[in-house]
């Protein structure tokens, strides 16, 4: 039997603490429910209970717990309007709870048979002995040491109490069970042990899993929810939430999670003072990439199936003339695929010829065009996987995940295109008016040819707002020639750059550099021996024409401090001939974030800098990111530095990507036998 | 880097002689006809003088002052220096930084120009336009100026050329500044010291070039020029008076030369090293 909860609010007095909800739990299956504390995740538990959002009556007297909007459909009725009498019917035997705080769960003066045998007698069987007998064999199954069984609570351990709750939630074999951090107060061991038999419970029963515990997440449940102010922001496939996060508030909770899995982790976002305000998104004054809109309005949930084929409102910067075009040229690519293969089957598509044009170009209308060229960029990897034929299930292309590989084996890119639906398995939703995370700078197809040789070929890859992307490899392996390209200094032979999900023309605008800055890789080439620190520092602005001479000196200075320079006069005027590698290194980042870029690339930052100031570097580049969504095209040859400070890493190789993954992914298990040797060529501290 | 080339030139024996001696001549030439009767067209009675009071070097066949004489052509030698270098180092910089940053079919009709330029002998085409015109000094100016551009305009072009792989460029570029002003300020600040060395050589070339125009006696016979006045001399060699009216000129020439040659020899020694201090366009 399934539990649907639909728009549901609670409120408390004038705070309204869940704000329309809508989520379904279904039997066999775990949903999770995650977010921070305060998000209102318990009182979401509670409700289903029917412990909050109706009058209960407690010592004779009807306290009022809040009053509830919506409806929670359970067997046919909305269980929100059922009397307390006939809600005591279902709770603890059709929706049974886990309660949250192990230690004060249980009475201290009855023993823990008597408790857990409770529900039982109070769902009206009689006799106690068939009430105890039920309750240890409940114990039993949940590995709670029987001869245990008369100990009073206190006398036990807490993995003890957590069971023993377990087993009184289980023990009349309810259809729904809440689980409120399960495994909260426990050690790993014990966790593991409780998780584990949480999976084995969880197959009988509908779960609602309460937690903040991501991991616990990611092994009992199927979906999962994100709560954020009594609100969800994303729902969606567990793995596909927890792999690839969709919203901005999601991915800083899986940054500031620390795991064995990631290697850039305890990262966090900024906090705000104030509270959300009833208009607009709840997350609005903590995210880097709100735009106007998200102050106003709230978002809703909208549906996507995995891998940007969502239908987001057309209201945004997509429907521009730059989008149009871009439009039309994958039109026509798709309608040069498709002559290809009407050679081959000539009468089959001759046939159809008609309906698939109007088709292919109402899917491209409708969806945009980050992702055709997400999907064209899946299409690019595939002489990755030939090269790569008995491995290639564990190279990585973007977020893929493992299944959405295999499942693009032997994919019919057109065909797939036609049909609309292209590599979405599962459904997901994200609540952001701007689609979830934005593809910043999407670089697709990029070659560059020297005389008659490709110095770069097949280059594409996305950097998502407030993500760190770095390019390992050699020198001469083309790094730094794919920077200059992205800032306009060289041209592509072929390939198209999206910023911010716009085609970027040839002739870059000055807009365009505002939003992006390259930090050069020869500090001491990089600054003009000509200027002093002033003059190397407001240059930018100057070019830009922001801000009078004050504003300008002021940003000087800041910029200073940030990067960890002397802001005195003295030295603003130095010469940069009376300066070290590492103050002109710094010098040159301090100028590149002058103009407040969204992206920086840096090329080899801090190959000039000693350990200690590379790491002060990174930190602040790093604090740059959760303050104000800073993405980062980091360019290195060293890929213990990668490791470290990226959330991905492509390992380019003679002009071409070899591979490409999440950090952790491709350090753990690199799939390319140069990425092995690049890694084992990393500095290492230990001799084996 | 300008400090550092004042300082160097300052401590090098063979600069500081030529400034020394620059100094002195360009006083001389300025200053020195406000303590005397300076008047050196007007003819008077006392002929075929020898230096003698009232006229430091004497007199020549109708009677004009010849130190009054040797001040004009030298004030003559230096404005068509200075024109002459101006302009040529200003074509030099448009034309060689035009070519060097626009590249493509810009930079090869340039450079075209310049190798079709180089080929011809200069003086030839000076001469042969100057019998034709006689021109006027301004219009010597424009004639040598148009002729001699194309060494530095090679400079120009070489040093352009690295300049603008350098990273600071790319960086402005990368700011969104337009070419006028990576132009401005970032290529022509670097061109600095190649500019006056450009600029020193242009003034010496200049001066010899004028002096041997008039020497022939084919530019515009009214202008007191010292090329004139050593050819003037030549035809009384006859005369016990003639050395006075030649030495004073052709040392008042060497001098000059000599000055301009000596700085900017050495500014060449430090602003183009791996030219050891030859002629650009030698």
């Amino acid at each position: 039997m399934t539990l649907e909860i639909k728009d549901l609010h609670i409120r408390f007095g004038n705070k309204e603490v869940l704000k329309g909800i809508n989520l379904k739990l279904e039997k066999g299956n775990v949903l999770a429910v995650i977010g921070e504390s305060g998000a209102g995740k318990t009182t979401l538990g509670l409700t289903i209970a029917g412990l909050v959002g109706r009058v209960v009556s407690s010592a004779g007297k009807d306290v009022d717990n809040g009053s509830a909007q919506g409806k929670i459909i359970f067997g046919g009725k909305n269980i929100l309007e059922l009397a307390e009498k006939e809600f005591l019917k279902l709770r603890w035997n059709k929706i049974s709870i886990v309660f949250q705080n192990v230690a004060n769960a249980f009475n201290p003066v009855l023993s823990i048979i008597e408790q857990v045998a409770e529900p039982v007698l109070v769902q009206g069987v009689r006799k106690k002995s068939i009430a105890f007998a039920c309750a240890e064999k409940m114990l039993d199954r949940t590995g709670f040491p029987l001869r245990k069984q008369n100990y009073y609570p206190h006398q036990l351990s807490g993995g003890e109490i957590q069971r023993a709750l377990i087993a009184m939630a289980l023990v009349n074999n309810p259809e729904v069970l809440i689980l409120d951090e399960p495994t909260a107060s426990l050690d790993p061991i014990m966790r593991r042990e409780v998780l584990d038999l949480l999976k084995q419970i969880s197959a009988d029963c509908a779960v609602l899993l309460i937690t903040h515990d991501l991991a616990a997440a990611s092994v009992l449940s199927q979906r999962t929810a994100v709560l954020y102010q009594g609100r969800i922001l994303e729902e969606g496939d567990t793995q596909s939430v927890l792999n690839t996060p969709r919203h901005p508030y999601m991915r800083a909770l899986l940054r500031s999670y620390p795991n064995m899995t990631t290697t850039k982790d305890m990262q966090t976002i900024k906090f705000s003072e104030n509270d959300s305000l009833d208009m607009g998104c709840p997350f609005v004054n903590r995210c880097t990439q709100a735009i106007d809109i998200c102050r106003n309005e709230v978002p809703k949930l909208i549906e996507f199936s995995v891998y940007y084929h969502a239908n987001r409102d057309k209201q945004n910067t997509c429907s521009s003339n730059d989008m149009k075009s871009s439009v039309n040229n994958m039109v026509k690519e798709v309608k040069e695929v498709k002559e290809v293969k009407e050679v081959k089957e000539v009468k089959e598509v001759k046939e159809v010829k008609e309906v698939k044009e109007v088709k292919v170009i109402k899917v491209i209308k409708e969806s945009e065009a980050r992702n055709l060229n997400y999907c064209k960029y899946i299409d690019t990897g595939d002489d990755l996987k030939k090269d790569f034929e008995g491995v290639r299930d564990k190279i990585y292309f973007g977020r893929e995940n493992l299944a959405s590989i295999q499942k693009t084996k032997n994919i019919d890119l057109t065909k797939e295109l036609l049909d609309g639906e292209i590599f979405g398995n599962t459904v997901s939703r994200v609540a952001c008016h701007r689609g979830g995370i934005v593809p910043y700078l999407v670089v697709h197809r990029i070659g560059k040819k020297y005389g008659n040789e490709f110095e770069l070929k097949d280059i594409s890859f996305i950097v998502f707002e407030g993500e760190t992307v770095a390019l390992v490899g050699q020198s001469g392996s083309g790094k730094s020639t794919i920077a200059k390209i992205i800032m306009g200094i060289e041209k592509a032979e072929n390939g198209n750059i999206l910023l911010e999900e716009k085609l970027v023309k040839e002739k870059r605008d000055k807009n365009f550099y505002k939003r992006i800055q390259m930090v050069f890789q020869n500090p001491f080439d990089a600054v003009s021996s000509r200027m002093t620190v002033m003059q190397i520092l407001v240059e930018p602005l100057l070019i830009q024409k922001i801000g009078d001479d004050k504003y300008r000196e002021e940003k000087a200075r800041k910029v200073l401090e940030e990067v960890g320079l002397p802001s005195e006069d003295i030295f603003l005027n130095r010469f940069p001939h009376k300066m070290s590698g590492g103050e002109l290194q710094r010098l040159a980042i301090a100028r590149s974030l002058v103009l407040n870029p969204k992206l920086l690339i840096a090329d080899e930052p801090t190959s000039a800098l000693d350990a200690l100031v590379q790491a002060r570097v990174l930190k602040l580049l790093m604090t740059l990111q959760e303050q104000r969504g800073l993405g980062m095209l980091l360019i290195t040859h060293d890929i213990a530095l990668a490791r470290k400070v990226a959330d991905r890493i492509i390992v380019l190789k003679d002009g071409k990507m070899v591979e490409q993954g999440t950090s952790s992914q491709v350090i753990t298990a690199p799939v390319h036998p140069y990425t092995r040797k690049l890694i084992e060529a990393a500095a290492e501290m230990q001799k084996n | 880097m300008k400090l550092k080339l004042m300082k160097t030139l300052l401590l090098k024996k063979e600069s500081l002689l030529g400034i020394v001696l620059g100094i002195i001549l360009i006083f001389i030439f300025i200053f020195l006809p406000l303590f005397f009767d300076y008047k050196p067209t007007e003819t008077s009675l006392n002929i075929f003088q020898p230096p003698s009071k009232d006229c430091f070097l004497g007199t020549n066949d109708v009677g004009q002052d010849i130190m009054s004489r040797l001040i004009a052509g030298g004030r003559n030698s230096l404005l068509i220096a200075t024109g002459v270098s101006i302009l040529s180092t200003l074509l030099s910089l448009i034309l060689g930084s035009v070519a060097a940053l626009r590249g493509g079919m810009a930079d090869r009709i340039i450079m075209r120009l310049v190798d079709v330029l180089l080929v011809i002998p200069n003086l030839v085409i000076i001469i042969l336009i100057s019998a034709y015109l006689t021109p006027s000094a301004i219009m010597e100016i424009f004639i040598i100026a148009l002729l001699i551009w194309t060494g530095g305009a090679r400079a120009i072009r070489a040093q352009v050329l690295s300049l603008k792989e350098r990273s600071h460029v790319y960086a402005a570029f990368s700011f969104g500044a337009d070419r006028w002003y990576i132009l401005y300020r970032h290529i022509l600040p670097e061109l600095i010291p190649l500019a006056m060395t450009l600029i020193l050589q242009g003034a010496r070339r200049a001066i010899f070039m004028e002096a041997g125009l008039a020497f022939i006696g084919v530019v515009d016979p009214n202008v007191v020029s010292w090329g004139s006045m050593i050819s003037h001399a030549l035809q009384f060699y006859y005369l016990e008076v003639w050395k006075w009216w030649l030495l004073p000129v052709g040392g008042a020439l060497a001098l000059t030369m000599l000055s301009f040659s000596l700085v900017s020899y050495v500014m060449e020694e430090i602003v183009l090293p791996q030219s050891g201090g030859k002629d650009i366009d030698a």
